[in-house]
């Protein structure tokens, strides 16, 4: 016979006393935490700061390409030389305009990446978040997926903006600049990609290392630095090494047809997913392993 | 109920927490007395799965705490003021929590006001003052309406109010049939609040015991006598376990012995005692006797000893 409930008589009358402890109440599944997530995302106003600048900075970097890009062509026309440059290049110069702001757009995602990880820890929030989440990886790949999206949304959303602002300012060049071509979608999908892929290296970064500066340093060194240190460094193997470089896959992926010299499509899309996948996981291993 | 088994965390060559043992029962506010540096926030965290045990095991009823299908609805925990995302509003910061669980807008809003943070839950945390802090901290605590509630020193930083407020909290809680585990290195803030209390020191359980016995100090009772033969007195009350001190001429104090068994002796072996006062210590002085071995940080009490002199002073 069970006695049970004749075995807390400390218990009181109230909520907590006749709760069935079997069955407490829905817990942390992946979509509750992934609103979770989306809701610090969206009450930070850092976050809104960084989304708006990038989406300025890309816009902006596309109008003044343009116009740029149209007094080179009104050159060229004058200037048989410039014309076969152009001609050489094989492509169509208008076609990159809407997304010539793109280095800016990775610095500042891939910034926000690191930020959205680190701030956890430098301001204390790790604890309640992962004493709500205790297997803490589903918090992670939750804020993964938050800080994903919203880079491809904000770098697509904002190309195809500078898009249409680049139209008129090219036609006044001349120059035709088609949104809807298959060239212009494709740059802009593989573009956003890109560099939801570099927020997503940041935010392992930011995992990782734990600190805000530490973090933005460590992906400015292999973005920014990391490039130019390997082209200044003499010999083979460094001129080889620069090709794997996160930050130099973006134009094997752009490019229209295979420049000599540079990885395949295939090869910089399997560079950049190494270089992505990696330290995710490493960052996944340290969460869970370390203390908070 | 909370149980830890062996729980040690050692950092480097440093142990913080160093094989405790205790359980915490439901039903009663169980005070964690210790001075700075004791471990007590450490073993909350291994509590809340926060930092892994180096050894040894805790278990919240009796399940370890990541393994619980909704964490936040069996333990709520207050371990830092402002665990908490500075530059987010209280009510996003505990939305944000709630949400994880789906726990309804509408509790929400009941731990805001239950807390008092009606007037401030929109306004960014990085403005809050210590006590406001700790308000927050006590809300998230409570959003799930867990039946256990672990609060590392809830009353650092609040005012007299809100130190009452507390207190009487923690009390309602408890009475509910909850477990309640209240960390404090403030003894006097204990003795009003708790009904069991677990001191520790330099990482070690110093003491389980309910408060009451341990400000009655079992097996630590002192008596003050005085006598007109106190060298005689001396020698017929010493004895296992029995210590005497000769505090000044003709004045004893006594640890070991109660006042019948002093008074007994005394007139079986007819010494003449004038004085036989029983002393009671407070908690205070319970916990400087059960830490004084154990306290990581000694003050450094200048008596007016001469400073050495500096050779060649400027």
């Amino acid at each position: 016979m069970s006695t049970s409930t004749s075995t807390q008589p400390a218990a009181g009358p109230g909520r907590a006393a006749h709760r069935n402890a079997a069955n407490p109440g829905p817990g942390p599944s992946f979509f509750r935490v992934l609103n979770s997530e989306f809701i610090k995302f969206r009450t930070l106003l850092s976050t809104l700061i960084l989304l708006v600048s990038t989406a300025i900075v890309v816009v902006g970097f596309g109008a003044l390409s343009a116009w740029g890009t149209g007094q080179f062509a009104d050159q060229a026309s004058s200037d048989p030389e410039a014309a076969a440059a152009i001609a050489a290049q094989g492509g169509d110069l208008a076609v990159t305009v809407p997304t010539s702001g793109v280095a800016f757009a990775q610095l500042i995602l891939g910034s926000l990446g690191v930020l959205l990880m680190s701030s956890e820890f430098t301001t204390g929030m790790a604890r309640s978040t992962f004493a709500a989440v205790p297997k803490r990886l589903p918090a992670f790949i939750a804020k993964l997926v938050v800080v994903i999206l919203s880079a491809f949304v904000v770098t697509a959303v904002s190309t195809y903006i500078a898009g249409l602002v680049a139209v008129p300012i090219l036609d006044n060049f001349d120059l035709k600049l088609d949104l809807a071509s298959s060239q212009s979608v494709k740059l802009l999908l593989v573009t956003s990609v890109y560099v939801a892929a570099v927020a997503a290296i940041g935010m392992a970064l930011g995992t990782m290392l734990r600190n805000s500066a530490g973090g933005i340093m460590a992906l400015v060194g292999l973005f920014f630095v990391a490039p130019i240190a390997f082209q200044l460094i003499p010999g083979d193997f460094f001129e080889e090494a620069r090709k794997y470089l996160p930050g130099n896959t973006i134009n094997p992926l752009t490019a229209v047809e295979h420049v000599p010299d540079t990885l395949e499509v295939w090869q910089a899309a399997l560079v950049l997913g190494g270089w992505v996948v990696v330290p995710v996981v490493l960052a996944m291993v340290l969460l869970k392993k370390r203390d908070v | 109920m909370i149980e830890a088994e062996g729980l040690t965390k050692a950092y480097g060559d440093k142990t913080a927490v160093d094989g405790v043992s205790f359980t915490v029962q439901a039903g009663q506010v169980t005070g964690f007395l210790g001075p700075n540096g004791a471990g007590k926030s450490t073993t909350m965290r291994m509590i809340m799965g926060l930092d892994t045990p180096t050894a040894g095991t805790v278990t919240v009823n009796g399940v370890p705490f990541a393994r619980h299908t909704a964490p936040l609805r069996e333990i709520g925990a207050l371990l830092d003021a402002k665990a908490v995302h500075t530059s987010r509003s209280a009510y996003n910061h505990l939305l944000a929590m709630a949400a994880t669980h789906s726990i309804p807008r509408k509790r929400v809003h009941e731990v805001i006001d239950m807390t008092g943070l009606a007037d401030v839950a929109r306004k960014k945390v990085k403005g809050f003052s210590l006590g406001m802090g700790q308000r927050l901290g006590i809300a998230a605590a409570l959003l799930g309406d867990p039946q256990t509630i672990i609060l590392d020193e809830p009353v650092n930083g609040l005012d007299p109010e809100g130190v009452v407020w507390v207190r009487n909290l923690v009390k309602y809680l408890a009475s509910e049939g909850r477990t309640v585990f209240l960390s404090s290195h403030l003894m006097s803030e204990m003795a009003l609040t708790a009904d069991h209390l677990i001191v520790i020191g330099r990482g070690k359980i110093i003491a389980d015991a309910p408060i009451k016995d341990i400000i009655t100090g079992k097996g630590q009772s002192r008596t003050r006598v005085r006598s007109d033969q106190p060298d005689r007195l001396m020698h017929v009350l010493a004895g296992t376990g029995v210590s005497v001190e000769l505090q000044d001429h003709e004045l004893l104090e006594v640890t070991g012995l109660d006042p019948r068994q002093i008074a007994r002796s005394a007139l079986d072996n007819h010494v003449l005692i004038y004085e036989l006062t029983p002393l009671q210590a407070s908690l205070e002085e319970a916990y400087m006797e059960l830490t004084k071995d154990e306290v990581e940080y000694h003050s450094l009490i200048t008596t007016g000893a001469p400073v050495p002199a500096q050779s060649g002073g400027n």
